[in-house]
């Protein structure tokens, strides 16, 4: 009976080591906004250095959140007309990923190494919640995890619309760029 | 009108012409103000903090959002990111949720001797509540500073 309980502590432990080292976040991840139009003389673009993500590395399920009032942008106009009449944020203040890396199978989470990954799931961002899917990468160095993917989204397609008199420096088309330094979770 | 009204008119167009060119190119170039000279608009612990958001959160973001906040509490831990930058963690460590304040660039290097345990009061900017079940609810400050106790 002691030998019992002794095996189905350890194994219960074992479980739990295995369950807590499947996932993998963080609280400090950079997403770049980014919708400068080709011909645009300056750069419109944010930066967001608080970004939480979290990655499944069992079911490759990730999703990642980030507030909308905490881009920095180089000038304070631009950063007050992003906030203000293009994002919302005072009524929209997240942005939400919820999806998963569709080639979960051929990463090898416990080998250092560059993995291609396909992304897939729902980007909510501005109130509207849309199908997403890109190309991104997993890179797996000393036991930790760096995932980083390019999101190129329509501005129309979340109700973001640009004025005609800034059409030209605003890009119909916006990067959004992640880069997220995972570590496990405990 | 005579010659002298059409000069002094002129003159008058071009001074706002200039004076609106001026000012346009000066709101362009606005470069954000110093947090640390903004006083701040509420002063309040980490949990009162934590516990508005938890509790409205759509309240809490209509009273904070966008203001330079005070927020006093234990520091949790203080990590630095790759680049050097600094985020101060506040509140209870026996909880998930936390404030998380991260450091302006030019304030940055006043959060170097900060440990773990230390009292500390933090201005910055709210820029919201990130509810995650899972890794716990975090109130997010930005920009931050230091306001010495």
């Amino acid at each position: 009976m002691k030998k019992i309980s002794i095996a189905l502590t350890f194994l219960i432990l074992c479980l739990q080591a295995a369950h807590a080292q499947d996932k993998f976040f963080t609280k400090s991840g950079k997403i770049n906004f980014n919708a400068t139009a080709p011909a645009s003389p300056e750069k419109i673009e944010g930066i967001n250095k608080s970004v939480t993500c979290v990655v499944d590395t069992k079911t490759g399920n990730m999703q990642f959140a980030v507030l909308m009032k905490g881009f920095e942008f180089e000038r304070a106009l631009m950063e007050e007309h992003f906030n203000e009449n293009y994002v919302e944020s005072n009524v929209y203040p997240k942005t939400e990923f919820k999806g998963a890396i569709s080639n979960n199978a051929t990463v090898n989470y416990t080998k250092d190494g560059v993995y291609p990954v396909k992304v897939k799931g729902k980007l909510s961002m501005h109130g509207e919640t849309r199908e997403v899917e890109t190309d991104g990468k997993i890179t797996v160095k000393a036991g930790k995890i760096n995932a980083s993917a390019v999101f190129s989204v329509t501005l129309t397609d979340y109700k973001i619309s640009i004025p005609a008199l800034v059409a030209d420096k605003i890009a119909k088309k916006a990067n959004i760029i992640v880069d997220c330094s995972l570590e496990p979770l405990k | 009108m005579t010659r002298k009204t059409i000069k002094y008119s002129f003159i008058v167009v071009v001074l706002i012409i200039a004076g609106s060119v001026f000012f346009a190119f000066k709101e362009f170039n606005r470069t954000k103000k110093d947090v640390a000279d903004i006083e701040a608009a509420y002063t309040l612990s980490s949990n009162d903090i934590i516990s508005a958001f938890s509790s409205d959160e759509k309240a809490a973001n209509l009273k904070f959002l966008d203001k330079t906040i005070a927020i006093n509490g234990l520091i949790k831990s203080n990590d630095k990111d790759e680049q050097g930058m600094y985020t101060i963690v506040l509140g209870d460590s026996a909880s998930m949720s936390s404030v998380r304040c991260r450091m302006d660039s030019i304030h940055n290097q006043e959060a170097i001797n900060l440990k773990t345990g230390m009292p500390i009061t933090v201005k910055g900017i709210c820029t919201g509540f990130n509810a995650d079940e899972m890794l716990g609810s975090d109130v997010i400050l930005n920009r931050c500073t230091i306001k010495i106790n």
